[in-house]
């Protein structure tokens, strides 16, 4: 089941992050020296440079922090999802720690920044599970 | 203050045609646009012994076949007939073309040429700019398969934060943008000259990624423009009144990890600028005659207003209306049209508008008055840079 669209070739420093996402599970690098969470991943702490670093789980939980309708045919393999939700999350764990998502199932009018989010998985290619982010229940 | 405030000017400024799509290589525009800056200040070209250029395509996947896609010091130096001996050059790897524009100003302030050279080369390729696929690594694997990863997207989240946070809308927007297209109708170098805009054809305009629309993204168009640098004293026996460098300022946020710029970002590299700018020149946002504030994306120029302190922060798009930013307003804006109407020229046609505006050469466009024009590149993040230009050293 290979995809039309853009698709992850995990490296050494990404691939826990699609590993666990296979698993169902959100992680995160986070430095065990400062405890700054990182991403994407880097080799380097973003906060205070260490190399000491590993892949935390995390709640899922966060809030919208922006997002655009997207109507221009840039990115192959979504002609036919135009116009498509596009929309960063910030996770609960860390102030502008962002992740991307669809916002699968929500209509475009309903969403507000600041809204609660929840992840949740998509099987993307064979290989490949997708964190995506829905809108929380009773938001 | 800064040392050499005042002691470098512009001298010439050169357009090459600008088309929507290319007819021949880009780099025989490249060289219409130094002759005729060369031209415009009146220094033969043997006396040029100075070259900068920023020579990359402004999108992911651009190609770069010298002479097609990029125009660099090395082709610039086989096809002018320039000083038998180049004393100085620069090609900068990142920013906009003020950066090296600013290279220059430092090269001729210290004296290592007499006459510095500065072009931007733009490529419009055909079909769809910048058209992503394909397996990817690193970062783009965390925003590709969602479908995001042109800049215009980047654009689109902090104008969404903007507005949800300060309450404007659309209707605001139409005003700066429409206001630019009257000035580009009175621009002949404009891609649309000859093109009128109504606050309808704005509000109708087809979206690209909600909120920007159609007309808040500026024209790709094929062409170069060049500007000669020289020092004052050189500059006051040329051709044209001089256009003084009274100070520059240059900034690049610390990226955030995700390949997304936020409006914090913006705000604070802005504000970084236009704080430099008026310690070297002196001068405070008050004495500034006319603004041609970079508009790559529209609301870039939101934040630019913002920055230089014409405003708060979250008023410029009230500050922008009742015409304010009008020829003849309080704070005329993007006179030329910007890049939005000129075409995306990556600042140079912003920087050339200030020259002419400075030497009173800006025609039906013309500014009364006009001493100090504050010119600005970048988003304004993304290696954004700054200058500010008068009439008197």
């Amino acid at each position: 089941m290979p995809s039309s669209k853009p698709t992850p070739k995990p490296t050494e420093l990404t691939a826990p992050f699609w590993d666990a996402a296979r698993e169902h599970r959100l992680v995160i690098q986070r430095c065990t020296a400062c405890g700054y969470y990182n991403h994407p991943p880097v080799p380097l702490c973003d906060d205070c440079s260490s190399p000491d670093l590993a892949f935390t789980e995390v709640s899922g939980k966060g809030t919208v922090y922006t997002y655009s309708l997207m109507h221009q045919k840039n990115i192959q393999g979504f002609e036919e999802d135009i116009p498509y939700m596009t929309a960063l999350v910030e996770l609960d764990e860390q102030p502008n720690l962002l992740l991307m998502t669809n916002l699968p199932g929500a209509k475009p009018d309903e969403i507000k920044i600041g809204q609660p989010v929840e992840v949740e998985f998509q099987q993307f290619t064979d290989d490949i599970v997708l964190p995506q982010f829905r809108l929380a229940n009773g938001a | 203050m800064w040392d050499s405030r005042g002691k470098v000017a512009i001298a010439g400024v050169g357009f090459s045609e600008l088309t929507r799509e290319a007819s021949g290589p880009l780099g025989l525009r490249a060289m219409d646009a130094c002759r005729n800056a060369a031209a415009d200040a009146g220094v033969p070209l043997d006396q040029i012994d100075g070259l900068a250029t920023y020579p990359e395509a402004p999108f992911r996947g651009a190609g770069h076949r010298e002479g097609i896609d990029v125009v660099t010091v090395d082709y610039m130096l086989r096809h002018l007939d320039l000083a038998p001996e180049i004393r100085w050059y620069a090609q900068t790897e990142q920013g906009m073309v003020l950066s090296a524009v600013i290279e220059a100003i430092n090269a001729v302030a210290a004296g290592a040429c007499n006459y510095a050279l500065v072009w931007r080369a733009l490529h419009r390729p055909m079909g769809i700019y910048g058209s992503l696929g394909g397996t990817v690594s690193g970062p783009a694997e965390f925003t590709m398969p969602y479908g995001f990863g042109a800049s215009f997207q980047n654009h689109s989240f902090s104008y969404q934060r903007y507005m949800s946070k300060f309450g404007a809308k659309r209707e605001h927007m139409a005003t700066m943008v429409v206001n630019q297209r009257a000035n580009a109708n009175k621009n002949p170098h404009a891609y649309f000259h000859d093109r009128k805009m109504t606050r309808d054809d704005y509000m109708n305009a087809r979206m690209i990624a909600d909120p920007l629309c159609l007309f808040d993204c500026d024209v790709p168009v094929e062409g170069a423009v060049a500007v000669l640098l020289t020092s004052a004293e050189r500059a006051r026996d040329l051709k044209n009144p001089p256009a003084y460098v009274a100070g520059y300022g240059q900034n690049t946020d610390r990226r955030p990890a995700l390949p997304v710029y936020t409006l914090v970002n913006y705000m604070k590299s802005g504000r970084s600028i236009m704080n430099q700018i008026w310690e070297r020149s002196g001068l405070s946002n008050k004495d500034v005659d006319v603004a041609e504030m970079y508009d790559g994306f529209a609301p870039s120029t939101f934040y630019w207003l913002e920055s230089a302190g014409f405003c708060g922060e979250g008023e410029a798009f009230q500050f922008v209306q009742d015409g304010r930013i009008e020829i003849g307003g309080e704070l005329p804006l993007n006179t030329n049209g910007g890049a939005l109407s000129e075409g995306r020229l990556h600042s140079m046609g912003h920087l050339a508008e200030a020259v002419y505006q400075i030497s009173g050469r800006a025609g039906e466009r013309q500014v009364k008055d006009c001493n100090v024009a504050l010119v600005t590149a970048g988003s304004p993040m993304l290696r954004g840079s700054g200058m500010l230009l008068t009439s008197e050293p």
